[in-house]
């Protein structure tokens, strides 16, 4: 798969127009945007990155976790006979969300799971996975991967490496994670489409180019097989929450992300209800059928990826295994942003795959009535580097 | 008024078909003759009602709220038209159950509470008994409407009665008023279009029709509906006996933005756009196809045509060579071009004009996807049965069936050498069997491969560069702009739009006595600048339009009652 076979004539003149007017270079005569069809973490699931095999089932896990309260072995067997027989729904639904204990109490574990002991839950131990030398430690990084597609070394992607070993996680880049898969699944045709355009002066040649991100006012539209439409026309939503520029060069048949800033993109909140990635890394290049793949990744803030993971409570801890493991996961694994006070972590390192087909953005037409002030962005920008 | 059907109307179902077969009236008529013709013309055709005319119908008289609840049979189409094959088709025993169906829904809701007080102008003196003034008022004007004449005295006096005995029996005077008029809308007079002749008017063989079928001939020409209150008064007073008072009737009905709907029925005809409701690609060819879009391809050719010969009374000729048409985002992402749809999401999808610049191949309706969708196959284009399509819908000509021990090996062979629809077809017409009819065909579907079985443009095909060269008998073209070019010259297109309107308009193709009149409306077309609207207005107002000669006696009439 090389970044070739851009055709001046599918470029549009709307596409290049509305380069311009969100800050396309001077240079950019050439653009092609695409819609967003797959958005999953970038998995690399191998039958033996998981030491002794994978997590054990969630039945299993809330067994040990009902002890880790205080339950009696007797009353916790009880309880997952009841949950796997879909017996006394309210009694095992208390148990289990109410299995966090502070000052003795119970808690909802969703909301704090930091009231249950790790459990311990199993890692990633393998040294092969999707992303970016994000540290710049290189091979020097014990707790770095290699990348099985540009064999990169260094390689920090410890969102994988701390939810690979749970079932709903595990996949590649041609079968995404089954988490990944049945959110962005559900939300693609009921958010506004994810846009993503490339500008330069010849796209079909090495050069620097510039990296456009937005949200559309449109949903995606899909075809009759459920995949994105080509050559549909979106609008730019002009919210400058979802809009990102950044520069970058196409180097041997693949476009880079060279300058790395934050990203940020709004989603539907059944995902992670506003992405945001600092340090932004993006590698991206053009299949045969005009569709576009990319990989990209960088730190972002781990609660915020526990709360996408956690806010469905019961129903979704039966796609995402236990909540309260993945809390303690995600914690025990992030690798930046340290809280000065406490020392602990804040944001993970993080590699997405993306996959798109091309289609035409054009700007929104001018409003009839002055537009609503936006909205202060939820939780407030990630934290610079420190 | 004595009707006197062709055959019997044996009940509901098992309806057979009639077809031309009605003797003259024996009522008189008062009026002039109408002016005399130099031809001596076909025979009237009894036509089953399309399923937009049922619709439309029922739209005129009873609003756009009430739903139909059935469906209907297929169509049939002779000689180019469904309008001739509606003079051939019958109602199975399924299709009358589904008439019958129709009728019940629509009745009951004219009859229900929530349209009773628009529908029915007056009130019975007790909800709960007969009331035979009120069922004879609601049953005469509503039976005028339905069957485009006043209803015999007989005819009122049976749905009256009808209606009595339903109203004491089921205590409910609205339910004996719905066993009438479910009664009428799936009777033969509803369900089909009957044309009489006006016996006083005989001349050596030759007759007006009566002034209700003269009302309903022009009616279905010109907004594919029943005559309206105003048409239905001219008929009844007389003034349709007159060319004055038809010409008055035509220019009232053109000046009505309903002519839109007649012209529109008459190209959907025309080009076939029906069988795109039908139309199927295999979806991992061409992903982007859903019914939608199909659907859409219909409306983006009949606004092309609007546009054109509707809206700025233009050159017919220009359909086939505009660059300007109207498109939908779905659409846009067929022709890969930018279409801004400013609707709510999930709402309708608004129209956008949209011009091809002047050296984009994508020039009139032959290029748009409603054209070289359904002339291709669910998986591949089809060069051949583009030019057929060509030759028979916009030409009028005849292309042969091929024979039946035709080989198609070399053609479907997937591992076959040639690449390209061009090279196929090049090695299966190297038999002299097949050569004959793939020379009338593929010079003019060739010139459309640029374009995939969808409709999408493309420059190649398994990887090698498309030649869309063409030509159409003595005209040569690069591409399907040039195909536009060469079938816009062509004087067959102008004689095949007339032949098809007069068809249309007649219900049968005209006979070769009535090709002198033909004629002359060719000159005119010419004379006045290919304007459709002008040649629908000399077709209406041409006293040719509504004569007729009788069905001769050793003639008989269909008798199949399938």
């Amino acid at each position: 798969m090389v970044f070739r076979g851009i055709q001046l004539a599918v470029i549009s003149a709307a596409s290049s127009a509305a380069l311009l007017a969100f800050s396309a270079p001077a240079y950019a005569v050439e653009s092609q945007s695409y819609v967003v069809n797959w958005f999953a973490g970038a998995a690399n699931t191998q039958p033996d990155n998981c030491v002794g095999g994978i997590n054990p089932p969630l039945e299993d896990q809330f067994h040990k976790e009902l002890l880790l309260t205080g339950m009696q072995p007797v009353q916790a067997d009880k309880v997952i006979k009841d949950y796997l027989n879909n017996e006394n729904g309210h009694d095992v639904d208390t148990a289990i969300r109410y299995r966090g204990r502070y000052n003795g109490r119970p808690v909802n574990v969703f909301n704090n799971p930091q009231t249950i002991p790790d459990p311990k839950m199993k890692a990633v131990v393998g040294k092969a996975g999707y992303g970016f030398n994000l540290d710049g430690k290189g091979a020097d990084d014990p707790k770095a991967f290699q990348d099985p597609e540009t064999l990169e070394k260094g390689v920090d992607n410890q969102l994988f490496r701390a939810v690979g070993c749970l079932e709903g996680f595990r996949g590649s880049l041609a079968n995404h994670p089954t988490f990944w898969y049945w959110i962005w699944q559900t939300i693609r045709d009921s958010q506004p489409a994810w846009l993503v355009t490339i500008s330069g002066e010849d796209l079909t040649k090495d050069g620097p180019v510039t990296f456009t991100f937005d949200r559309a006012l449109e949903y995606m539209v899909s075809n009759s097989g459920g995949e994105a439409r080509a050559d549909v026309t979106y609008r730019i939503d002009p919210d400058p929450r979802s809009h990102n520029v950044f520069k970058g060069e196409i180097k041997d048949g693949v476009a880079y992300v060279t300058e790395h800033g934050n990203f940020k993109m709004l989603q539907n909140s059944w995902g992670v209800p506003e992405l945001n990635i600092r340090n932004f890394h993006m590698r991206m290049k053009i299949n045969k059928d005009r569709s576009m793949e990319a990989i990209l990744g960088g730190y972002q803030p781990w609660h915020h990826l526990y709360f996408a993971f956690a806010h469905g409570g019961l129903s979704r801890e039966t796609s995402t295994g236990s909540l309260a493991g993945i809390y303690h996961l995600l914690k025990s694994n992030a690798d930046a942003d340290p809280d000065p006070k406490t020392g602990q972590n804040r944001a993970i390192s993080s590699s997405y795959h993306m996959k798109a087909v091309p289609v035409f953005a054009v700007p929104p037409e001018p409003p009839k009535t002055a537009p609503p002030k936006p909205v202060a962005s939820v939780g407030g920008p990630v934290p610079a580097s420190r | 008024m004595n009707r006197k059907f062709g055959i019997g109307f044996a009940g509901a179902v098992g309806l057979a078909l009639v077809v031309g077969s009605f003797l003259p009236s024996t009522e008189t008529s008062a009026a002039d003759k109408g002016a005399a013709i130099s031809h001596t013309p076909g025979v009237p055709v009894t036509r089953r009602l399309s399923p937009q005319q049922y619709r439309s119908v029922i739209r005129d008289v009873f609003g756009d709220t009430v739903a139909l609840g059935g469906r209907f049979e297929p169509e049939l189409r002779r000689d180019g038209l469904l309008a001739v094959g509606a003079g051939y088709a019958s109602v199975t025993s399924t299709g009358m159950q589904q008439f019958e169906s129709m009728s019940r829904a629509i009745a009951s809701q004219v009859v229900d509470e929530a349209h009773r007080d628009l529908l029915i102008s007056c009130k019975p003196k007790a909800a709960n008994a007969p009331d035979d003034a009120c069922a004879h008022q609601f049953l005469e004007r509503t039976g005028r409407a339905l069957y485009g004449r006043p209803l015999t005295k007989e005819e009122l006096r049976v749905q009256v009665n009808a209606a009595n005995m339903g109203a004491k029996d089921l205590k409910d005077f609205y339910q004996g008023l719905w066993l009438s008029l479910a009664s009428m809308l799936s009777s033969p007079d509803f369900l089909f279009r009957y044309e009489t002749l006006e016996k006083k008017t005989e001349k050596n063989g030759v007759y007006d029709l009566d002034a209700y079928s003269k009302a309903s001939r022009l009616s279905f020409f010109l907004w594919n509906s029943r005559p309206d209150e105003d048409l239905l008064k001219a008929a009844a007073n007389g003034d349709l006996d007159s060319s004055r008072g038809i010409r008055r009737q035509v220019e009232r009905m053109m000046a009505s933005s309903r002519i839109e709907e007649g012209l529109r029925a008459f190209f959907t005809d025309m080009l076939g756009l029906d069988e795109i409701d039908a139309m199927a690609k295999d979806s991992v060819i061409y992903p982007k196809f859903d019914t939608m879009i199909a659907q859409d391809s219909k409306e983006q050719t009949l606004r092309t045509i609007m546009n054109i010969v509707y809206k700025q009374n233009g050159d017919y000729r220009q359909i086939f060579t505009t660059p300007t048409t109207f498109l939908t985002r779905r659409l846009g992402a067929i022709y890969n071009v930018p279409i801004v749809n400013n609707a709510a999401n999930g709402g309708p999808e608004l129209w956008r004009e949209y011009t091809f610049s002047p050296d984009d191949p994508r020039a009139g309706i032959v290029s748009q996807m409603s054209f070289v969708a359904l002339h291709s196959h669910p998986g591949r284009s089809s060069p051949t049965l583009r030019g057929k399509a060509i030759r028979e819908i916009l030409l009028c000509q005849k292309v042969p069936a091929p024979p039946g021990n035709v080989d198609f090996s070399l053609f479907n062979d997937p591992n076959a050498p040639n690449k390209t629809a061009r090279e196929r077809l090049t090695a299966h017409v190297a038999n002299p069997v097949c050569a004959g009819c793939h020379k009338l065909t593929d010079p003019m579907g060739l010139a459309l491969e640029n374009f995939d079985g969808l409709g999408s443009y493309r420059t190649t095909e398994n990887g090698v560069e498309i030649d869309a060269s063409g030509g159409l008998d003595r005209s040569q073209f690069t591409n399907a702009a040039g195909l536009g070019k060469a079938v816009a010259e062509s004087p067959a297109a102008t004689t095949c739009v007339i032949n098809r309107m007069v068809s249309y308009g007649l219900g049968r193709t005209p006979d070769r006595n009535e090709m002198p009149w033909v004629k002359d409306l060719e000159k005119q077309f010419s004379g006045e600048g290919y304007s459709v609207l002008k040649l629908m207005e000399r077709v209406a107002t041409d006293p040719a339009f509504y004569k007729a000669s009788a069905p001769k006696p050793n003639v008989a009439p269909a008798t199949s009652t399938n």
